[in-house]
Formats: C-alpha cells, structure tokens, sequence
C-alpha cells in the first residue's frame, strides 16, 4: 500500500460493504488490510448502526411476507 | 512479531508482602491471581450445590432435601457459575494477558482494578451467605423471574444487592480493559496486529458496558417493586411480570456471549500454537466475533418462546437466531482449517481446545434445534435445555478455561505442568462430562422438566447415569487444583518461550515466570 493510499479516506460505500461482511463474519485478507489503515472508528461505528437497522428491517420484512 | 530492542523488564522496588500484598495490589499479575483463585474456589461451591442437585436426582423420589431447599440450590448453582466461576476466570485471565500480549506495563487504572476485585469476595459472601438467613437462600431461578422474586424473604434482598456489586465489579473491570487496549498498546501494535485473545475481550467489553446497567436496572426495579410500592412486574398494580423477562435477556443473550467470545479468544490463541500455523482467516475471526456481538442484542426473546409473544415476533426472533450460526460455524471453520495439515501435538491445553470445537458445536447445533420456535415450545424447561447450554458453558466456556490454564501456568509460575496429570484431568472430564450431560437431551426429548426435585419413573435410569458422571466430573477437578498446586511449587522450568509455536508478546519477549513488572519500557512491534 502506497503512502497515499493510507492517507485516504474510505468512502461510506466502502464503509458499508466492510460492515456487510462482517455480518457474515468472513472478509478478504487484502480488504481487511485496507480497512484497517482506511476506515475511521465513526465511520464504522456509523455503517454498524445503519447496516444493524437495515439487518432488522429486512428480516422485519421477511417476516411480513411470510404472515400475508 | 519482533521487538526492536531488549527491555529491562524488572526494577527490583519492593512491594508488600504477605496479605497486604494481596489487599493492596495494583499489580495486574496479583489482580489477576487473585481473579482466578475467586473463580476457582466458586467453580468448587457452585460444583458442591450441583452435586447436591444431582445426589437428590439419583433415584425418584425424595431422598435427601426439601424441595425448597433444592430450588435453592438450582438457583444459587446457576448465579454462582455465572457471576462467580466463569466471567472472573475471563477477567482473570485479560488482567494476566492483555497487559502482557499488547506490551502494556499494567492495566490502565490500576486502583480501579484492585476494586474491582475485591468487591467479588463481598458479593459472594452475600450470596453464599443468604443459604443461612430465614427462609434459606433465594429460590426462583437463576434469571430472578417476577412475580416469584417479588415474593421470598431477605435472600432475595441479599441476591439483588449481590448483583449490583457483581455489575459494578464488571464495569469497572470492563472500562478498564477497553482503555487499556485502546491506549497503552505498544508502538506498532496496531489493532489489526493484536493478538485475537485481545481482540474477543475488547468486544467483550463493550458488551459488558452494554448490557451490565439493564441488568442492574432490572433488579432494582425487582426492589422497589418488593420494598418501595412500585409495580413495575407487579399485575396486581397494573405492571407486567413479562416485562420482567424481556428486560432480564435483553441483558441475559449478550452475558452468553460475554462468556464465550473470551473463550473463542483463548481457543484461537491455542490451536494455532500446537498445530504450528497461523491462525486461518484472522481477519474473518475478527469480524465473526464484532457480528456475533451485534446479533446478540436482537435475539433475546427466543429465552420468551412460551411467553405469548405475538406470530411475528416469534419468527422474527426464530429468524435472527439462526442466523447467529453463520458466523459462529465461521469460527468453527476456521479452527478446523488451521489445524488442517499442521503439524499438530496433543498437549493438554490442545486437548481441551480440541474437545472445545466439537463440544461446544454439540452445544451450538442443540442450540438451533432450540431457536426453531414450535420445537422450543415442547422443548421448553426441559432437560433439552439444560444439556444445551451445559455444552455451551461447561465444554464451551469452562473447557477454555482449563484450556488457558495449561497454555500459560508455565508463563505465569516459570514452571511446566505435570502433563501426565494434566492428561489425565482432560480425559476423566470429558468423559464424565459427557456421560453426565449427553443423557440429558434423552431426558429433555421424553419430557423431563428442569428444576423439579422429583420426577416421573421413566426418567430413572438416565438420571441414575447423569449422577454418576456428575460425581466422576465434579472429583476429576481436584486434579486441576493438584495440577496447579504442583505447578506452583516447582517442576521442570519453563523456558520464557515455553511453547514453540507461540508467537505473541508474553512468549517472545518475557521470561517465565514473568516478572512482577514487565513492558514498563514498550516494545516496539513490527
């Protein structure tokens, strides 16, 4: 990783998607390495409670089909 | 993980000594000792109430106590294993380690942790002691259920003000290992390069912070409501004894996983060390543990099955449990695969890590057939559950215990262990330990309900198999004190890297036994 890759930033997207595989539990060494430099604690702590919500959403909604 | 330059690990300053060392401390090795020998001697009392338990099960009928007394000791037995054995062995065990693997000279607030200690020994009295106040010790369950808690006599006064202490010791205790991991790692010890031991305990933590103040919200409602006019879980004033149970496991899921992401800790320290190679998906175990976390807050209510919940509710608690299977089987198989063609040796501590991976998922999977709401509904308060979460606490939790034990006695004593002993603690207490709860799925699947002193003649056989492997399991564990009593004493010398496929920093850069204060220079880590 280059000296200008550590200093960025990473996106929310990017954010988000770091959090979707943790849910999973399960993460590529490679882009587990470039969270760890990219990603700011807010940022994770952020996606965590937005992508927790969504987690409740969906499985809210999944019941919701299955009752009607 | 290398170190740029040697440290002089001990000045030499003096430091109390005899009782008021141990009073005073502020060291995290004596903390820590001192964790460990409190959590032994409830493992033993909390064993001693369950042997009680299981002597009175030997035969149908009523042989040996009133059934008061026996709720006593089901109740007393779960808060004490809990409260008392298992999350200050883990306590124990991060004031020894954490310190020492992230290259920190000591926990963060030292006086706080001598605090935290010392009100463990209060709190047990209080609750060792209710078995001797009128009316004998507190008698409606482990999980303090209104509207029973809200009746009784002065135990269950002496229970509520026992776990406040015990929530004030582990707050404290948990504030301190999250400011410790978070400020005093070592210069390159990054977060991502702390070993996963450090990392289970960190999330660990923030549970414990989490979900430590609803319980002691909880109780203290159960006291004003008992001494104070409120009724809160109290119908009769137009409260809901189920809002009870909702409040105690939205605290109550998360303390499972209190008491067993240490444990995956300790496990994905062990195994990689006797088979010889890193530990397979690092960074999967990292994110396994922090989902496993997250999911434990919204799934309490599969503790309520029975409870009238709503249809939804009930699916969307069915659901959200079983998903909590995809990242523990991602733990699982990453154990599996680290020890795929290692060079693998059978020490003690590997034994019981091994016994861990399959045990627990024995607990795991019965844990599952649990989550599915309409076979929990028949399963409820049955021996199901009682041999579902024993897997999980006993060959879980426990057996890391024992596990971490051996893997750092010769860090901690500067001495080897009797490995024929310790072989020999492993094999009877797995061996009992499944003769004495495998039966109990039997027992659970024909009916058999939890906390009752007598039961039906049917049950009579594998109830009779139970207490023996109870006896057998309960003795094998004088072994260990041997074990550790020997250990102390004296034995072959460790050398400071006792193990050879152990890379974290207490084995690199300390001598066994680890000095009284080490690190009080960093280590810089590559």
């Amino acid at each position: 990783m280059t000296q200008e890759q550590r200093g960025q930033k990473a996106s929310s997207w990017q954010a988000a998607r770091a959090v979707f595989w943790s849910f999973f539990g399960v993460r590529k060494s490679s882009d587990y390495d470039q969270d760890a430099v990219r990603l700011t604690p807010g940022q994770v702590i952020a996606a965590g409670l937005v992508g927790a919500a969504l987690f409740i959403a969906t499985l809210v909604g999944i019941v919701y089909v299955v009752m009607h | 993980m290398e170190a740029t330059h040697a440290i002089d690990h001990d000045h030499g300053h003096g430091h109390p000594t005899g009782l008021m060392r141990w009073v005073t401390t502020t060291n995290h090795k004596d903390i820590g000792t001192l964790y460990l020998w409190f959590s032994f001697i409830m493992l033993l009392t909390g064993g001693t109430l369950a042997l009680l338990i299981r002597a009175e099960l030997f035969q149908p009928g009523m042989q040996i106590m009133r059934p008061e007394f026996f709720n006593s000791l089901t109740t007393m037995h779960g808060l004490i294993m809990v409260f008392g054995a298992i999350m200050p062995a883990f306590v124990g065990f991060a004031n020894w380690q954490v310190p020492m693997m992230i290259g920190a000279p000591d926990m963060a607030f030292p006086r706080m942790n001598n605090w935290s200690f010392w009100l463990l020994p209060v709190a047990a009295s209080l609750l060792v002691g209710s078995f001797f106040v009128p009316g004998g010790a507190s008698a409606g369950g482990w999980t303090m259920y209104a509207p029973l808690f809200l009746q009784g006599g002065i135990s269950n006064d002496m229970t509520i003000f026992a776990v406040h202490i015990l929530g004030i010791s582990s707050i404290m205790g948990a504030i301190n290992i999250v400011t410790t991991i978070l400020n005093l790692r070592a210069p390159g010890m990054t977060l991502m390069k702390m070993p996963l031991f450090v990392w289970t305990w960190l999330i660990t933590a923030y549970l414990l912070i989490a979900v430590m103040p609803v319980l002691a919200g909880a109780v203290t409602m159960l006291l004003t409501d008992r001494h104070f006019g409120t009724s809160f879980f109290n119908a009769a004033g137009g409260g809901d004894p189920v809002m009870f149970q909702h409040i105690f496991w939205f605290f109550g899921h998360p303390e499972v996983y209190i008491m067993i992401l240490p444990a995956f800790g300790i496990i994905s320290q062990i195994i990689p060390t006797f088979a010889r190679k890193p530990l397979f998906g690092y960074a999967s175990m990292v994110y396994a543990t922090s989902s496993i976390a997250i999911l434990s807050f919204i799934v309490w209510a599969h503790h309520m099955f029975t409870t009238g919940l709503p249809t939804a509710a009930q699916l969307f608690f069915m659901y959200a449990t079983m998903l909590i299977a995809i990242p523990t089987g991602v733990k699982v198989f990453n154990w599996i695969a680290t020890m795929w063609k290692g060079s693998m040796t059978f020490e003690t501590p590997m034994l019981f890590a091994i016994a861990f991976v399959c045990l627990f998922t024995i607990g795991g999977f019965s844990g599952l057939v649990l989550a599915i709401t309409p076979v929990d509904i028949q399963l409820q308060d049955t021996y199901y559950v009682v041999a579902h979460f024993h897997y999980v606490l006993v060959s879980g939790a426990l057996y890391s215990i024992f596990a971490g034990v051996y893997f750092w006695l010769p860090k901690w004593t500067g001495n080897m262990y009797d490995e024929k002993l310790g072989k020999l603690h492993f094999w009877m207490s797995t061996i009992f330990f499944n003769i004495l709860f495998f039966p109990m799925h039997f027992l659970g699947l024909a009916g058999m309900p939890r906390r009752i002193p007598d039961y039906a003649l049917q049950f009579a056989d594998w109830n009779m198999v139970a207490t023996i492997g109870a006896f057998g399991f309960g003795l094998s564990q004088l072994i260990l004190l041997v074990v550790v009593l020997k250990c102390i004493k004296g034995g072959v010398k460790a050398e400071g890297r006792a193990w050879e496929g152990a890379d974290t920093l207490e084995w690199t850069h300390l001598p066994s036994p680890a000095p009284y204060h080490t690190f009080e220079t960093p280590p810089t880590v590559k």
